[in-house]
């Protein structure tokens, strides 16, 4: 077991270095010369340069360097945790991105455990009730939603809930210059700013879920144990959530895991529909003043989350699954 | 012939419907300007007008007419999903069979790869290379296929890793038969329609990644998609408080899930009927 604990995390740590190799490179590998990228603006004069300055520069840069020399150097910021600065924002990557962490991560988590808990529940109903009118007409329903991009179940909500109905604010994280009187005003605010997002994205995952806990749940309902427990005549209720359920739960609690880079896919959309001052904006707007530091940062902090999410799953599927070794 | 006629003679009846979907979205969009009359680039009358007999769908806030927007957008949406699904398919159909053929060292490199590939949010790595390296509908074909690679080599790597021990395959091999005539003869057959099932499934994902990435006003500025029709209509100030929305914002939004929830339902019924077969 912890033999083979160890090989994976061998596994995802090489697969780290690939992910911030790739990062490295990305830039590099990128059309044209990078000094004419920083020194001027796109459509606007290009300014010439003697070549005393351009070589002043590029060993400002540290571009003059070979490049391992400048792969140990970017290696070791980052070990630092230096992510680099950001000219747009004027201020280290790294601060820029811890602020707007809280934000995705509370919708992002919100989402997965209401859209895992709600999908479970109608997946094992549905399972329940196999082939009955409430079963077929439910799955066909999840498998369009499951299929619908979570952007156009944003513009739905934002068009019909907050802007006909207005029953929720139809932008951004938090009320601006808002003078909260108590912490529960505060909360209140946030939670109205909060829900629809998090309605979008657990949409998605409600139906991610139907579908697995549903064939899950029909594949435990054939096993011989259930017939065991059936023929001593326990009651459903018991039947479903005691025995169908429990045994169906390892992949269920796995996808939980699994579905976080789906989530994050999501969550990008998500902010950007609803203004939610999260990291998938800071994408958006990092890519769009072409922030490159920016950008490389977000990207690392997103795929180095889902990377620890997935080594997580595995840990936690041997744990529930014990025939798994 | 004769399989798919049998394919076809068993789908639900919802998955012909989608199967007419599908072909109709498809017609459109290669025969976008045969079925509309207006130019998707250019003013064709006033702005912002609701539908009517002479622009079935309204007009945008530059009065450019949306029937002819969704019919061109129909076109990028069906170049971009089919492109890659062809690409990635091919591509990954390749890798995985090699990998399943010859084992060892290659095979392990191939399945740490598909396992990383198939971990990274596709989005992201999209939203990403677009910016480095300019998201033309060409890159993003290009992005996206090397994205979605993956799940096909998988599929054909584990069916081909079974095929392999097969005994006619073996008693091939001891003929001399080498990895092309095995392919020809043997693979080919039994794979092919796995990689359609799986490939169905990645036309209607990539239209999604496609549609998002134009949503966020990151894809390409000059490809009048469906993602890009509805982010300009976002993004028109007071959108929500006016009467625009309904053919503004509602026909690409109506003609995306459409196009989604057919191929959706399609593929899973599809995938039933040759599962079924295996």
């Amino acid at each position: 077991m912890s033999q083979g604990l160890s090989r994976k995390i061998i596994e995802y740590a090489l697969t780290f270095l690939v992910i911030v190799s790739m990062n490295f490179f990305l830039p590099r590998l990128m059309p044209g010369d990078p000094f004419t990228f920083l020194s001027t603006e796109e459509g606007s004069i290009t300014i010439i340069y003697t070549k005393e300055q351009i070589d002043r520069y590029k060993a400002y840069y540290g571009l003059d360097q070979p490049l391992l020399r400048q792969y140990v150097t970017y290696l070791a910021r980052l070990g630092r945790g230096d992510l680099g600065y950001s000219i747009y924002f004027n201020e280290t990557v790294g601060r820029i991105i811890l602020n707007r962490i809280p934000w995705t991560l509370t919708i992002s988590i919100i989402a997965l455990v209401l859209g895992g808990l709600g999908g479970t529940l109608l997946g094992s109903l549905s399972a329940w009730r196999r082939n009955e009118s409430m079963d077929q007409g439910l799955y066909l329903i999840m498998i369009v939603c499951s299929e619908i991009p979570t952007f156009l179940v944003g513009v739905f909500l934002l068009f019909f809930v907050a802007a006909r109905l207005r029953w929720f604010p139809l932008a951004g994280g938090i009320t601006p210059f808002a003078n909260f009187k108590t912490g529960f005003a505060r909360f209140n605010d946030l939670a109205a700013h909060a829900f629809l997002p998090i309605m979008t994205l657990s949409v998605t995952r409600l139906a991610d879920f139907y579908l697995l806990a549903r064939n899950t749940i029909i594949n435990v309902l054939t096993k011989d144990f259930m017939r065991t427990a059936q023929a001593k005549g326990l009651r459903k209720r018991r039947l479903l959530f005691r025995h169908a359920l429990k045994n169906a739960l390892a992949p269920v609690v796995t996808r939980a895991f699994l579905s976080l880079s789906t989530v994050f896919n999501g969550a990008i959309l998500v902010e950007n529909v609803f203004n939610y001052p999260g990291v998938g904006r800071l994408l958006r707007e990092a890519v769009i003043v072409r922030d490159y530091p920016l950008i490389q940062g977000v990207f690392l902090f997103m795929t180095v989350t889902v990377l620890i999410m997935n080594l997580l799953a595995e840990v936690v599927y041997k744990q529930l699954d014990p025939r798994v070794n | 012939m004769d399989k798919r006629r049998q394919v076809v003679g068993k789908l639900k009846f919802t998955s012909r419907l989608a199967l007419v979907i599908l072909l109709v979205v498809i017609l459109f969009g290669l025969g976008a300007d045969l079925f509309a009359f207006h130019s998707p680039q250019l003013p064709s009358g006033p702005a912002l007008e609701g539908p009517s007999r002479v622009h079935w769908l309204g007009t945008d806030d530059l009065g450019i007419d949306l029937w002819a927007q969704i019919c061109q957008g129909a076109r990028i949406s069906i170049l971009v999903g089919f492109g890659v699904a062809v690409l990635a398919g091919i591509g990954g159909g390749l890798i995985g069979m090699l990998a399943g053929y010859y084992g060892g060292c290659i095979d392990r490199l191939v399945m740490r790869t598909i396992d990383l590939m198939l971990v990274l949010p596709d989005l992201l790595l999209m939203i990403v290379l677009g910016a480095f390296f300019g998201p033309s509908i060409s890159n993003i074909i290009i992005v996206l296929s090397l994205l979605s690679w993956a799940a096909p080599a998988r599929i054909v790597r584990s069916r081909l890793i079974s095929l392999k021990q097969e005994q006619r395959v073996t008693a091939a091999y001891s003929y001399g038969a080498g990895f092309w005539h095995l392919t020809r003869y043997h693979f080919l057959p039994e794979l092919l329609p796995l990689l359609m099932v799986s490939n169905i499934k990645l036309v209607g994902k990539t239209i999604v990644a496609e549609a998002s990435l134009s949503f966020l006003g990151l894809g390409d500025p000059t490809a009048k998609s469906w993602g890009i029709i509805l982010n300009h209509a976002i993004n028109f100030s007071g959108i929500y408080f006016t009467p625009y929305w309904r053919w503004w914002v509602l026909s690409p939004l109506v003609a995306l899930t459409v196009l989604i929830a057919a191929i959706a339902v399609l593929s899973r019924d599809i995938e039933k009927i040759i599962n079924t077969k295996i």
